[in-house]
């Protein structure tokens, strides 16, 4: 049973919140929307699951047209990235609800609610009010619900991003778990988030979507290595992809005085307004190397992120230790140029150290 | 804390309280004990005797109470169930939505006095515009001097006047609502019927419990609806407490007697609206 999307348009004012999105998901697997915030994620997902009419396009499941259906005949869970649940029932009551709106035994509504708070780690809090939770408890509540429907459709809009850091981590592991556990061989799985990071744990299939269009599809590992586009560059990478504006001439890279010799999946490209992106990763300090200096430095779990700048070109360089900098220190870094992609003027993909397109 | 002035600082305040609450009710319970009448004004004391003969020999303050608990309790639910509706309507996005608020608050800005002036003169048997109306069907309904009748008149003029205080207080309710839980309740395959059912009535229930018990206290006074409808006529079939009080109070100048039913109607409400409060919280919240 397919899901199949053709040119879903969503325009509410002067801005398109989901332009011409067309898609194709399969039963069974994973899909992942990734992109900024107000990127049209949740548009997309509130269209999928009728909580939104779209303008123009239509969507089909399983050979039926799915806009013809209201909401809640639609087999479709959601959970939501504020942690919805209903204040005035307690938890197991809660997990029950959507059970509770088909005809459904209650010796069977007992057995998969148990089952459901299983596989959340929550037994033992059945009786529990919400607001009595933590955040991350509420959220597994929420996850619960939406599982124990065997939705052929479970969408998940960023679930995470309201949780601490901690939780996040944790949960995420778990969601990996009851993914991989195989939820049910049909249902179509789709994940929305910002972070990439996210998208390339998950390992499903992406749809990089900004500003409401699609900019690429791909396995997350095909999305990570071949961005088509400096935008998908941008967007698949936390810090975003370093952009430096260089000449390549006679197999040498330059830029603000730097000059690098080029690698060879960039050595045939000669024209004028190349863009050179570097992963903030691909960036070491280095003690012969060139000199930048810091504008900011701020520490993120146990990572260093380094804003540096060179004349007009500014970086940021993300290093896998605590290091404390201070403004307008001077450092020295080496470029991983061989892992260097190249963008056209236009910001389509130029050559990746990947082998996508020329390289 | 040890502050020698505290009396002279809660003296205005309690100077209020005193004057127009504690001083009253002492005052009748002392009064209620007196023969206090139009040929005796005084307070001699008599001990129970008022009371001996409200409870023993008065079937007629009984019959008012229990016309009274009729009377009020079939125009709140009325107003609740209308009110519920009208405010359920306008809360959703429909067109003219404003107008509708509005509209729908203009019984409640009217004086109930006139209003039930115009009302008795709409429901007069023989010159009213109803009647006249309803002569094409060929019935002419007694709406104020048939016993039975001239209550749901009571009942209809009621309800018109103070259903728009209930949408109020429901409306006020719905919009505070979180809108998470439809959200929700929606994906979760409730059908709105049941998403009214299973969301929206719970979810309200707190706010249902003030509002019906605000109204019903409201409900209890209802005086110059009949006052001016029916008189409590014909006979004393739409009597009700207070204007049963009233007449044996200022009409026959029983004061005595009078305060003894007031004290006694006081108590009575006190109690019974206690146990409405904690019936439906435990019939609404589950607690």
């Amino acid at each position: 049973m397919d899901l199949v999307a053709n040119n879903l348009s969503y325009k509410p004012s002067d801005q398109y919140h989901l332009n011409e999105v067309s898609f194709n998901f399969k039963e069974g697997n994973l899909y992942t929307i990734l992109g900024r915030t107000l990127s049209g994620k949740t548009t997309l997902l509130k269209t999928i699951a009728g909580l939104l009419t779209p303008d123009s396009g239509e969507i089909e499941f399983d050979g039926k047209n799915f806009l013809k259906i209201p909401v809640w005949e639609r087999n479709v869970a959601m959970v939501y990235q504020q942690f919805i649940n209903y204040p005035h029932l307690n938890v197991f009551e809660n997990i029950a609800f959507p059970l509770k709106q088909r005809k459904i035994d209650q010796s069977v509504i007992n057995e998969k609610v148990m089952d459901a708070l299983k596989s959340v780690g929550l037994l033992g809090y059945e009786n529990r009010k919400i607001q009595e939770l933590s955040g991350g408890q509420q959220q597994r509540v929420s996850l619960a619900r939406s599982l124990v429907k065997n939705a052929k459709i479970l969408l998940l809009d960023e679930p995470l991003v309201n949780l601490d850091y901690k939780l996040r981590e944790q949960l995420r592991e778990e969601f990996k778990n009851l993914f991989s556990k195989g939820l049910a061989d049909e249902t179509i799985l789709i994940y929305s988030t910002t972070d990439p990071r996210e998208t390339m744990e998950l390992n499903g299939e992406v749809i990089v979507l900004d500003e409401g269009k699609v900019l690429q599809v791909g396995p997350a590992k095909e999305i990570f290595e071949n961005p088509n586009s400096l935008k998908v560059a941008e967007i698949s990478n936390d810090p975003p992809m370093n952009i430096i504006e260089a000449k390549i001439s006679d197999n040498h890279i330059s830029f603000e005085g730097i000059d690098v010799e080029a690698p060879q999946h960039l050595s045939k490209l000669t024209e004028d307004g190349l863009k050179i992106g570097l992963r903030s990763s691909d960036i070491e300090l280095n003690e012969n190397g060139h000199e930048f200096e810091v504008e900011l430095a701020e520490i993120s779990g146990s990572e260093t992120l380094l804003h540096l700048k060179r004349g007009n070109t500014k970086i940021i360089v993300s290093i896998e230790e605590v290091l404390n900098f201070k403004i307008n220190d001077k450092v020295k870094i080496n470029f991983k140029i061989d892992r260097a992609y190249a963008f056209h003027a236009d910001g389509k993909l130029a050559s990746s150290p990947f082998g996508g397109l020329n390289g | 804390m040890n502050f020698k002035h505290k009396y002279f600082f809660l003296f205005p305040g309690l100077f209020v309280l005193i004057g127009i609450l504690i001083f009253p009710i002492i005052f009748v319970v002392r009064l209620s004990l007196s023969g206090w009448n139009s040929y005796n004004p005084g307070l001699d004391y008599i001990g129970l005797e008022n009371y001996i003969r409200l409870f023993t020999d008065d079937p007629r303050f009984w019959e008012s109470f229990f016309r009274l608990s009729f009377l009020s309790v079939t125009t709140v639910i009325l107003q609740y169930v209308i009110g519920f509706a009208l405010a359920h309507m306008v809360w959703k996005d429909i067109k003219f939505k404003r107008f509708f608020r509005v509209l729908f608050l203009v019984p409640m800005m009217t004086t109930p006095v006139i209003m039930t002036v115009i009302w008795r003169t709409f429901f007069h048997e023989s010159l009213g515009p109803v009647n006249d109306m309803l002569s094409v069907f060929g019935v002419a309904p007694k709406w104020l001097t048939d016993p039975v009748i001239a209550k749901f008149t009571v009942i209809i003029v009621e309800v018109w006047q103070w259903t728009p205080f209930m949408f109020l207080l429901l409306l006020a309710g719905l919009l505070s609502l979180p809108k998470e839980p439809f959200l929700a309740a929606a994906i979760d395959g409730a059908s709105p019927v049941r998403k009214f059912i299973y969301v929206t009535f719970p979810l309200m229930a707190p706010i249902s419990i003030g509002a019906i018990i605000i109204r019903l206290i409201e409900a209890s006074k209802i005086m110059d609806t009949v006052y001016v409808l029916t008189s409590g006529g014909p006979g004393t079939s739409t009597e009700t407490s207070s204007f049963y009080i009233f007449i044996k109070g200022l009409r026959e100048f029983q004061m005595g007697y009078a305060a003894s039913m007031s004290f006694t109607y006081l108590i009575i409400m006190i109690i019974s609206l206690t146990i409405i409060a904690k019936v439906l919280t435990k019939l609404l919240l589950k607690e």
